[in-house]
């Protein structure tokens, strides 16, 4: 497993701050005999526990903050960095910033610990999309985490509303998403191009059709699946389902698997794994599909805009040049021209002496559109705000691993189809139900429709508890 | 030598606690000094062994009255939890992923206590064998497994078993022509896959306590079976089982609980799947209280466990007799 945390500081000289700075709390003997006595009680403990947002301290609101940053990927560890002077600009803070990385999981196991511990809880943390779905349950989201709703207010006619929601319950706006993760054709053009697969690939239908022949023929593969990662398995089938027009929630949380569009996609899903239009491998990012993808059987998968900068170019560097991005063909039946999957929202910590520091870090370092140019730039994450797809800038960019392409133009082309996706508490439940029954529906032990059904009602059961 | 003559050292405990509090003494006040000082021996025993209890009574007893309180609440791990009752437990009886859970971890006690110690005892056998040259190098080699991470153990079977680039379908590819096998996909082979390392991570540490039993049981034993005319077989089952019993008794039962409480294997081979089909119920534990914030859940099933494990273990103790001269 992959636990292990490193930590690395940012501090900045600066002058006496204009108000006094809060020291670390230091343990007393009072704190002591308190936390033995707090242990000792046992049971009435937990009720104590519910008063883990209280304030720790007098809020600051100028001068030097120190601020805890907690994310999981490295590329946000730069990112902030780098955004100190933007936040610095619009407000009289000045950031002594400490970034903590922890893996995703871990990250909301540890602020939850920490909040009932009532110290220790970061001012700014980085939530995966699958993590944060963990906090939705009763009212963690609401208790731990500021309502941006009203920062984000003067961009709302801007800002993609598909990525707020899956951050969002009851109207609180979370966190700011960090990507707008839309689906496209990652494909190997110069075997397209041998193989005579024509690039306006139309429809699903018609490319799974090519599939299976060259399947047949060349033992040769147009996408994968995730086989042994239920979030991965789980995460295939949404992004098909997603594409489609349905999803695996309503927006009441309520699971949403017994519809004509989840049914017709696993379908579609399981006869392109039974067919071999679809390669299955262990995940989306280790070995199996490293060496499908080198050694050329693998030569096309849909995934998110990321995938680019996740799982192409790191595993396969040297077919630089050989591969392409297209917008996804659509499906007959109907739904949209993409998927979307993945995303980390950046949400500030309540009731903290740096609630308002960490606030104006995460808004001004996302919402400004100089930012968001800068995160694609640097991070391959698309913006949030519709009016930066039309930037020159990222408009004009070429992608040498992509043949000089410029993706800006395929992701600004799709980018007002992507739909919304609704997030449960109970999501961790429906990857593990849902991952064991498509399999079963892959390996022909039940139809599409049953499996579906079989999820349901298991899902039903354990989500009770 | 009269017994003025002795040192206070050689004294016995009786003639100086005599001394100590006789009729007159210097030291003694009267009756209340007599009973300080009874007092303060009367106590001492506890202050010395109050350490124990006082940590057991705070990190044991209390734990165990909150997880059973926690059981009877809903509770996401933030704010007061709210008390339903038995639901939890309803709940529960009607969950099929605990049902699973609880089958998978059956599996997994019976593959412990069925092979496991079996294997372990047999390893025990040869390397006890006289004349037996690099027993200690062997013993070492057995026992490495157990000191390993389990995370290290996890990452070298996975790529063993992997399907595509596996050592064992490679071998297997190449050895006899068998198509790849999906060992930790397939449900019924992913259970066997982690009996397997479960196998291979205990065995050596159980060999340890049986070979330290095998060469405690006396050879004059073996030898009268000799001269009795017992074959081997006959010599293991009249000589060997009854001369280690009550250390294989110690070892089903150690056995019984650790597989009843199994985590590694399944959460890191195979996270429990494909589905849920290797899931133990340690691992459902985990998934419900870190995994779906369902704390009071979490802790109904834990009891659960604990129930379980501690009435099959007594029906074990009472079993095979341990705590009991023979």
């Amino acid at each position: 497993m992959h636990h292990g945390t490193s930590r690395r500081r940012f501090a900045r000289r600066l002058p006496p701050p204009s108000s006094p700075v809060p020291r670390p709390p230091r343990l007393r003997r009072r704190d002591l005999l308190r936390g033995g006595a707090g242990v000792a009680l046992g049971l009435p403990a937990a009720g104590a526990l519910s008063a883990c947002g209280s304030t720790t301290g007098a809020p600051i609101e100028s001068g030097e903050v120190p601020l805890d940053l907690w994310t999981h990927d490295d590329g946000y560890i730069d990112y902030f960095t780098e955004a100190i002077p933007v936040a610095e600009q619009d407000s009289e803070f000045a950031y002594d910033m400490s970034i903590t990385k922890i893996g995703a999981s871990d990250l909301v196991t540890k602020l939850i610990a920490q909040a009932v511990a009532g110290t220790g809880t970061p001012d700014v943390a980085g939530l995966e999309i699958g993590a944060f779905s963990r906090m939705l349950r009763g009212d963690i989201a609401a208790e731990l985490l500021v309502d941006l709703s009203e920062d984000i207010e003067p961009f709302s006619d801007d800002l993609i509303s598909a990525r707020l929601t899956p951050f969002s319950k009851d109207g609180a706006v979370c966190a700011l998403d960090s990507d707008t993760p839309v689906t496209v054709l990652y494909h190997r053009a110069d075997e397209f191009e041998r193989l005579g697969i024509d690039p306006e690939f139309g429809t699903w239908e018609n490319l799974a059709e090519i599939g299976r022949k060259l399947a047949e023929t060349e033992q040769l593969a147009l996408g994968a699946f995730a086989v042994n990662d239920p979030g991965g398995t789980v995460q295939c089938f949404h992004l098909h389902l997603l594409q489609r027009g349905g999803d695996l929630f309503d927006a009441d949380g309520e699971p949403t698997l017994m519809t004509p569009e989840a049914e017709e996609t696993l379908a579609f899903l399981v006869d392109g794994v039974q067919s071999g239009f679809l390669a299955t491998v262990a995940d989306m990012y280790g070995p199996a599909v490293q060496s499908g993808l080198k050694s050329g059987k693998i030569l096309a998968v849909n995934m998110p805009s990321w995938y680019s900068s996740f799982g192409i170019q790191p595993n396969v560097p040297e077919q630089e040049g050989l591969w392409r991005v297209a917008a996804l063909p659509v499906f007959e039946g109907g739904g949209h021209r993409a998927g979307v999957g993945g995303g980390t929202g950046f949400g500030a910590l309540r009731d903290k002496p740096a609630t308002e520091a960490a606030r104006n870090l995460v808004v001004s370092g996302y919402l400004a559109p100089a930012q968001q140019v800068k995160r694609y730039k640097d991070l391959g994450y698309l913006p949030t705000l519709r009016s930066v797809y039309d930037d020159p800038e990222l408009l004009s960019l070429e992608n040498d691993y992509f043949g000089g392409q410029r993706l800006f133009e395929i992701f600004r082309d799709i980018v007002d189809d992507v739909p919304d996706v609704h997030q449960s508490a109970d999501t961790t439940i429906m990857n593990i139900v849902l991952s064991g029954h498509v399999l079963r529906a892959f390996r022909g032990d039940v139809s599409p429709a049953q499996a579906l059904a079989d999820a349901t009602d298991d899902f039903r059961g354990q989500a009770k508890g | 030598m009269t017994t003025s003559d002795l040192t206070t050292a050689q004294r016995s405990p009786e003639q100086s606690a005599r001394s100590a509090s006789a009729p007159g003494d210097a030291r003694g006040s009267g009756s209340s000094g007599t009973r300080r000082s009874s007092l303060r021996g009367g106590l001492a025993p506890y202050a010395f062994i109050a350490p124990f209890y006082v940590l057991y009574v705070l990190f044991m007893i209390i734990p165990i009255l909150a997880a059973l309180y926690l059981s009877l609440t809903e509770w996401v791990g933030l704010g007061t939890p709210s008390f339903i009752g038995l639901r939890n437990y309803l709940n529960l009886a009607s969950d099929s992923s605990f049902a699973t859970a609880l089958g998978n971890s059956l599996v997994y006690t019976l593959v412990a206590v069925l092979v496991v110690v079996p294997c372990a005892l047999l390893v025990a056998q040869a390397l006890n064998t006289r004349g037996l040259r690099f027993r200690d190098m062997f013993r070492v080699a057995f026992f490495v497994p157990m000191v390993l991470s389990p995370i290290v153990i996890a990452l070298i079977y996975s790529l063993i078993f992997d399907r595509d680039y596996g050592l064992l379908n490679s071998s297997l590819n190449a050895l006899f022509g068998l198509p790849h096998i999906n060992w930790l996909g397939d449900p019924t082979l992913a259970k066997g896959a982690i009996g397997f390392v479960l196998l291979w991570r205990t065995v050596g540490y159980l060999t340890i306590f049986f070979l330290a039993a095998l060469q405690n049981v006396p050879s004059e034993q073996y030898e009268a079976a000799a001269l009795d005319g017992a074959g081997r077989i006959r010599t293991f089952f009249a000589v060997t089982v009854p001369g280690i019993k009550p250390i294989s008794a110690f070892v089903i039962v150690t056995s019984f609980i650790g597989a009843a409480q199994l985590f590694d294997e399944p959460y890191l081979l195979t996270r429990g799947g494909p589905g849920e089909s290797t899931i133990s119920i340690a691992m459902f534990i985990y998934r419900a209280a870190f995994e779906r914030q369902q704390f009071g859940y979490a802790a109904a099933a834990g009891v659960v466990l604990f129930v379980i494990v501690f009435a099959v273990s007594q029906g074990l103790n009472r079993l095979l007799g341990i705590g009991r001269d023979s």
